[in-house]
């Protein structure tokens, strides 16, 4: 089996097919500490992508409560069950990846969920891990907690839905890095339903073949980012591409978030898919269960989030995000002022890394009146 | 795995298969005799069907690529053939306990095929799995929710699969139908997977593993499957001499000819699968 490269693992490793990275790579990075579950992303690409017959339980979008809450239900603790307990203590992966854990007969380590694990999407909205008792205060990181994870396809740079496709239906473009699954070709096998880890591809039972999220491609293709990301009332997303890992730009807002200050992380990068939604991890969870759920870089995130003040590049990133529904390829910081560009250099936006102040004294000399304070 | 470790793979099975047949191994024979009804057959269980020999087929599990299940749930096939001087048909019989016609994502239908090399030469046959490439075959597939769409219609989210479903409104009924087409997903693009046009019988032809193509201008098989007694009775007919490009046959004539079977009760799909190597077919005058 070739060996392809996947850094955030720090190693190579096995994949069914040479590894061959996009000239540009979809990524999108989710802010955790933002994000209120409103669903409106959520709502945003059902009535954009998924209205119709056969996808009435079908979310390429979804956001859900960590610990408690799965769509499909309990679709990573049912695969971590199955991987066993993987050593990921260092910042080379000792451990064995989806693909290295194959079983005799398969192409990777993965499970079939049952029809009835799609039908609540919902499940432990707002369950935290245990209750507060009386006269407990919480502290940093949280003894009681939970926080919300909003999802999508990652078009991971080795896909498991396309390397378990015995008909090669999947495919991953080499102009953008989406991953496509070809609806002519599909014949409803479910392996890449099985296959895939995050279980983000689906079965659709009035067309019987798969479908997956599609990364807004036509919205991409004209500079727009993903309707999920545009609409986002919290603004806890910014979509735009990746670099390589050995041509990062500083520039590019997505690289100094994810390479160069290093605050965001990959959801479960121990599976060996190399993923490319990145998330801020939530500050105040415990890092033992953040580990596990983004790797080793998590407690470096965490610390660097809370810095953010200190970085005013950092900063001027960040508050790109929601800023714009344009893709920003590029962007500086200068004169407080955090500017992006599209790929053509044009100038998209500008936002102020810190907003004036006006001061409204109580009394309004103009019309001689008090005012109140109505909230 | 590379396509061309397949092709090896592929190559290396025909070329043990043919050392087996040279060193005078048993080779599965099927009589195909003639009756005096007409085709096309469809009925499985018309009287002519006793006057043709049953052959026994031996069925193996798709162990040569990957995924598979080295544990099939069909291990043997009842087979039986008819012609009439212009339809071909076949008659394949194996015990299932379940009746598997419901597809959602943990549901897989019952399904069997047949194959034959596009074009016969008896010293140089293509791989009998799925062929290779050069060595093109043709597949007529005979699926168990065709067979449910025919008798019963297309099954509906809201009154078949999932009976106390409530949905609100369809793309489909609000606006016109070209304009609903992208939002049918597979429908909207006429993957012919999707859905039994007039036959419960999908024809196909194949260049090796993955390359499984369906022609929608050349749908002539056709068949019917009937489930009773804990056992599936499948015929598939198809003319003697169909379109340019298709397999032909004639009366004293010979080919060859394989089978598979997938289980749906055992989420048989794919290359998950029980399959036979070539056996001679052969037809009366």
């Amino acid at each position: 089996m070739p060996k392809v490269y996947n850094w955030q693992i720090g190693r190579e490793m096995d994949y069914p097919y040479e590894g061959a990275r996009p000239t540009k790579q979809f990524a999108m990075l989710f802010d955790t500490n933002k994000c209120i579950a409103c669903q409106t992303c959520t709502v945003a690409c059902k009535t954009t992508w998924t209205p119709g017959r056969g996808q009435e339980y079908m979310f390429w979008n979804n956001v859900e409560t960590k610990p408690y809450g799965y769509y499909p239900l309990g679709w990573d603790v049912k695969i971590l069950e199955q991987h066993g307990v993987q050593d990921v203590s260092g910042p080379v992966y000792k451990g064995k990846t989806l693909f290295e854990s194959a079983p005799s007969g398969e192409r990777i380590l993965g499970y079939l969920p049952e029809d009835l694990d799609y039908a609540h999407p919902n499940v432990g909205e707002d369950d935290s891990l245990g209750d507060m008792q009386q006269g407990e205060l919480l502290q940093i990181p949280h003894m009681q907690w939970m926080y919300y994870l909003p999802r999508i396809c990652n078009h991971c740079t080795y896909p498991a839905c396309l390397a378990s496709c015995p008909r090669m239906s999947i495919y991953k473009r080499e102009e953008d890095g989406i991953v496509l699954l070809d609806q002519t070709r599909c014949r409803g096998y479910r392996e890449c339903v099985k296959g895939c880890p995050y279980k983000k591809t689906f079965f659709n039972p009035i067309t019987r073949v798969s479908e997956k999220c599609i990364g807004c491609y036509p919205a991409v293709e004209g500079g727009r980012q993903t309707q999920c990301t545009i609409t986002c009332i919290g603004k806890i997303r910014l979509q735009g591409f990746l670099g390589k890992p050995d041509a990062i730009r500083e520039d590019n807002p997505i690289d100094y978030i994810v390479h160069v200050a290093k605050i965001a992380c990959p959801l479960y990068p121990q599976f060996g898919l190399e993923p490319n939604t990145y998330y801020i991890p939530p500050v105040h969870v415990p890092p033992r269960y953040l580990v596990q759920m983004f790797g080793v870089g998590v407690e470096r995130a965490v610390a660097g989030y809370r810095k953010v003040a200190d970085d005013e590049k950092l900063l001027g990133a960040l508050l790109l995000f929601g800023a714009t529904p344009m893709i920003i390829h590029h962007y500086k910081v200068e004169a407080g002022v955090s500017i992006g560009y599209d790929e053509q250099g044009a100038e998209l936006v500008r936002v102020p890394l810190s907003e004036a102040i006006h001061v409204r004294p109580a009394f309004d000399e103009k019309h001689q009146a008090y005012r109140t304070n109505i909230t | 795995m590379t396509t061309r470790r397949r092709t090896r793979l592929a190559l290396a099975a025909a070329a043990l298969l043919l050392a087996a047949s040279e060193a005078g191994a048993q080779v599965t024979e099927l009589r195909v005799v003639r009756v005096r009804e007409e085709g096309p057959f469809r009925d499985p269980a018309a009287a002519f069907w006793k006057e043709a020999p049953t052959t026994a087929v031996t069925l193996l599990p798709q162990a040569m690529t990957l995924p598979n299940n080295l544990k099939p749930a069909v291990q043997s096939l009842q087979v039986r053939g008819v012609h009439d001087g212009e339809w071909i048909a076949f008659l394949l019989e194996w015990p299932d306990t379940t009746k598997s016609d419901r597809i959602v994502v943990d549901q897989f239908g019952d399904k069997v095929a047949i194959e034959f090399p596009a074009e016969f030469k008896k010293d140089a046959l293509p791989s009998p799995m799925m062929g290779n490439p050069g060595g093109r075959v043709e597949i007529w597939q005979w699926r168990a929710p065709f067979q449910q769409d025919l008798e019963r219609g297309r099954p509906q989210v809201a009154s078949d699969l999932y009976p106390n479903a409530h949905v609100d409104v369809y793309p489909d009924e609000l606006l016109r139908a070209i304009d609903a087409r992208p939002y049918m997903g597979a429908v909207g693009v006429d993957n012919l997977i999707t859905r039994a046009d007039k036959s419960p019988v999908l024809e196909q032809i194949a260049e090796g593993w993955g390359s499984l193509t369906i022609q929608p201008d050349d749908q002539q098989a056709d068949g019917k499957g009937e489930w009773a007694d804990g056992g599936w009775r499948v015929v598939m007919t198809h003319p003697l001499v169909g379109g340019e490009t298709d397999v032909r046959f004639a009366p004293g004539g010979e080919t060859a000819v394989a089978f598979a079977v997938w289980d749906g009760g055992s989420r048989e799909a794919g290359p998950r699968k029980s399959w036979s190597t070539w056996a001679a077919v052969k037809l009366a005058e």
